[in-house]
């Protein structure tokens, strides 16, 4: 008994350092969700990091914060969210919630014209004062409702592609692309910030020792 | 009470017209102001004739008469003075807002036919219209006199406010309870409070001032710009009130350019109550009999929430651009002012300026105050364990103060929403009573499904400091079962008038097992058993008929409220003993004629009210309406002595008392 025992620890044992190899693969990076009020911005964090769905999501107040931990490309990968509240009185707190973050997702819905212009805007504003290195997905929310569509999906794409981003219509109702959004996401962001490779942590925890007063995300 | 308001505006109403005797447009009674006043209305008078006759016409006779008595009881305001100005006002607003008159705004034109009367005295129309009123008025006197049934129906037919209070007036004893559609429906089946499963929101957004529907609400409530845009409206949708919100713009700025502001104007049975703060103007109106004080201090706490989401800042827009819209600001915050304005009928801290605590045992509420003690010097600036609108816990680790209405506010902003329950949220918020200038940060969580935890900083990026400060405080909360005892509070209820039969008339101290309320934990199983001997009179409730208490005590700034026992058990009569504490806690505060009183005894047709004033505490207690006086003030003592034996299970103590603002 007391043989298989030890011998069962050893087995055990065996993959610590693939374990720690593990550890070192393991990254987190912050991520912040903009976008018109009503885009569904809330229900796309919820459907990625809960996986529900309410037809009747009630506006954020400020920002909510979700953290939801994956494996991707083996390596695990620790989403942390800002779900913004889109509303205009919030729109002047927007750099304390993407200051510090790795990525942006700008979502707007597509049964919106208004709210497609507003994620423009968004995106105007982060190539201005958002990070370089910020990796930035535009998302065309709502494609279940494609009978009630105002914005197509080669116009988001076009958009997307003049200015560097990669889009996809997602729908929180029906969870088409949503996952995929994230993901694609996480595997972005090595290629965009080369500096962090992976097996690093990909945080701002290291940058936000150097520049403390800048970070306000991921600390 | 009806019966007094109605001899009295009937007198004042002679007095109006014997001052138009004398030659004087009596606007207001304050001198100055009806002076500077004279030049303009001379004009607009005959414009006002030509309406009112125009619109008189349209109208059948019961409806004149309706009109008249309105006017007439316009009048009646008369005796606070700020009647007038209104009606010029009006005057002024109906000119912007030819939509108003013309379908027949009954409030708006009754005012306006009041103004004729008061202008043209001399005229052979307004000489009818005088006579009218009176007329009008022994209508409507005699029959609030007989029967508060009966001149409803005469009522009916007006069309604006007072159609609105006339049909609800008819389902008698709704009428003062209830006022909202939404509780008069939920009212039908319930025969237990349903607050839980009322839902914030903005209600019947489809309506505008033109609709029947949206008249008869009992009680609107308005913010809108000094430049007449709406801001939020209770019911209807804002846009479409942008008219309606002109013309109240128009009456309260025509005063303001005479350099007096307008504070209320009585309309038959509604009241419309003007507040200035800044750019913002805040009206309701209302028809629910409650005092002017008691509906301005909802529209301080109206305006005071509006600050919360934004801070006093907002006011510089309205330098900037005199036409700035606000509404876009507050997208999304309909459900916040709709929560708050349900709670001025159901929020007992909503008009006593105090805060409530579930009670706990002392042991846990300072196992909890310890928890949110325990933060670096850096960390929040105020931590605060709330279960739904009830204080665990407070702590100041920087010894700042915090005002009860600011707990009130924040609560409210926080339950009204759904979000906060699912996720951690980081959020601007602007305590008025602290700093109304600045924002600070709120970090909110809720621990389980009723415990919700606040820290406050004044750092825009101290998130994640706050988002450790919470694990710390989740785990110690955990550890020292304050959660499981929260849970158990709010199972086990507050404190119930029924509690008191334990004690014996013999025993004038509690003996220690009913001295705590957590040693009678079966007790409220006692409660609807209708057998249970006791002195005193029929009924079921506590000895001697008592039904229910509210209990502030004046150095916490914190008040108690018992639970509702079975003879209150519809959320009409509830409601309607909410609004009855209102008024006496007006009258025990008030500097009105009546002045601040120490010991008030009132009996009405619905209960016997006894309230008693210290410089310690305030008692409210509400029994039996065939209770004995005697046995009252006995029972009264009792509570008290057993409140003070609970002391420490039902108060926070020792959360720097004396330090409150407000």
């Amino acid at each position: 008994m007391c043989r298989l025992r030890d011998h069962a620890q050893g087995f055990r044992r065996r993959p610590f350092p693939d374990l720690s190899f593990f550890i070192s693969s393991f990254r987190s990076f912050c991520q912040v969700l903009l976008g018109d009020m009503g885009a569904g911005k809330s229900s796309l964090a919820l459907r990625f990091v809960k996986g529900q769905f309410f037809d009747y999501q009630e506006s954020t107040i400020g920002a909510a914060f979700l953290t939801q931990t994956l494996a991707v490309n083996e390596t695990t990968v620790k989403f942390e969210i800002w779900d913004t509240a889109g509303q205009e009185r919030y729109h002047s707190l927007a750099p304390m919630y993407y200051r510090g973050a790795a990525a942006a997702i700008i979502v707007y819905d597509i049964t919106n014209a208004d709210s497609f212009g507003r994620a423009k805007k968004w995106v105007q504003e982060l190539q201005r004062q958002g990070n370089p290195n910020l990796v930035m997905a535009l998302a065309g929310n709502k494609a279940d409702l494609a009978s009630k569509k105002k914005i197509e999906a080669e116009e988001g794409q076009a958009y997307a592609e003049e200015n560097g981003l990669f889009f996809m219509e997602t729908s929180a109702k029906t969870a088409q692309n949503v996952n995929e959004l994230f993901y694609e996401i996480a595997r972005k962001l090595p290629k965009a910030q080369p500096a962090q490779a992976a097996g690093m942590t990909l945080t701002d925890r290291s940058a936000s020792r150097l520049t403390p007063a800048k970070t306000t995300c991921c600390t | 009470m009806d019966n007094t308001t109605v001899h009295e505006s009937h007198s004042d109403i002679e007095d109006l017209f014997d001052e138009e005797e004398g030659e004087r447009p009596c606007y207001l009674s304050d001198e100055e102001h009806a002076e500077s006043v004279t030049g303009a209305p001379a004009v607009s008078s005959s414009e006002m004739e030509a309406d009112n006759v125009a619109k008189l016409s349209n109208l059948d006779i019961s409806d004149n008469t309706q009109e008249e008595s309105q006017v007439h009881e316009g009048g009646s305001s008369h005796e606070i003075s700020e009647t007038t100005p209104g009606h010029q006002g009006e005057e002024g607003g109906r000119s912007n807002d030819p939509k108003g008159l013309e379908l027949g705004d009954g409030d708006g034109s009754a005012i306006a036919t009041s103004s004729t009367t008061d202008v043209g005295p001399e005229s052979t129309d307004s000489g009818v219209l005088v006579t009218d009123v009176v007329d009008g008025d022994t209508l409507s006197e005699d029959g609030i006199q007989e029967s508060p049934g009966s001149p409803s129906s005469s009522r009916e037919g007006t069309s604006g406010y007072l159609a609105g209070s006339g049909s609800s007036a008819a389902s008698v004893c709704s009428a003062s309870g209830v006022d909202e559609s939404a509780d008069r429906i939920l009212n039908q089946e319930s025969t237990r409070p349903t607050r839980r499963s009322w839902v914030p929101g903005k209600r019947h957004p489809d309506e505008d001032d033109t609709s029947l529907a949206w008249r008869k609400h009992k009680k609107h409530f308005f913010i809108l710009s000094n430049a007449g845009k709406p801001i939020y409206s209770r019911y209807g949708d804002e846009h479409k009130l942008a008219g309606f919100s002109a013309t109240l713009q128009a009456i309260m700025s025509f005063v303001e350019n005479s350099g007096d502001t307008i504070r209320f104007v009585k309309a038959g049975d509604h009241q419309i109550v003007f507040l200035v703060k800044g750019p913002l103007y805040l009206v309701a109106i209302s028809a629910t009999e409650e005092p002017d004080e008691v509906i301005r201090c909802q529209l301080e706490l109206l305006h005071a929430q509006l600050i919360l989401i934004l801070t006093k800042g907002v006011e510089k827009c309205f330098v900037k651009n005199s036409k700035f819209d606000m509404r876009p600001l507050l997208g999304g915050t309909d459900m916040v002012f709709s929560h708050l304005i349900h709670g001025f009928s159901w929020n007992p801290a909503t008009f006593l300026r105090a805060y409530t605590c579930l009670p706990l045992p002392y042991a846990i509420r300072q196992a909890a105050g310890a928890a949110l003690q325990d933060m670096p010097n850096t960390g929040p600036l105020f931590s605060l364990l709330m279960c739904g609108s009830k204080v665990i816990s407070l702590m100041s680790p920087r010894k700042s103060s915090i005002s009860p209405n600011d707990i009130l506010l924040l609560s409210n902003y926080v339950a009204s929403s759904d979000s906060f329950r699912t996720t951690e949220s980081f959020f601007p918020v602007c305590l008025p009573g602290y700093n109304p200038t600045a924002f600070l940060y709120a970090y909110v969580q809720y621990l389980d499904s009723d415990t919700c935890l606040f820290l406050l900083t004044a750092d825009p990026d101290g998130f994640f400091q706050l988002k450790e400060c919470r694990g710390r405080i989740g785990t110690i909360l955990r550890q020292t079962n304050v959660l499981a005892e929260v849970a158990n509070a709010v199972r086990r209820g507050g404190l119930r008038v029924e509690h008191l039969l334990e004690t014996k008339a013999s025993h004038p101290v509690l003996d220690p097992k009913t001295s705590s309320i957590f040693g009678s934990d079966g007790d409220h199983e006692l409660h609807g058993s209708a057998g249970v001997p006791r002195e005193g009179t029929i009924g079921i409730g506590g000895p001697a008929g008592l039904w229910h208490f509210i209990y502030r005590s004046s150095f916490l700034d914190q008040y108690v409220a018992s639970e509702f026992s079975s003879p209150l058990h519809t959320t009409s009569a509830q409601k309607r003993l909410y609004r009855a504490y209102q008024k006496l806690y007006t009258s025990m505060h008030g500097a009105g004629a009546a002045g601040p009183h120490k010991m008030q005894y009132r009996r009405d047709e619905r209960h016997v009210l006894l309230s008693w004033r210290t410089s310690d505490f305030e008692l409210y207690a509400a029994f039996d309406p065939l209770a004995d006086k005697s046995s009252a003030v006995a029972v009264c003592n009792r509570v008290c002595q057993w409140l003070r034996d609970l002391e420490s299970e039902i108060f926070l103590l020792g959360a720097t008392p004396f330090s409150w603002c407000n």
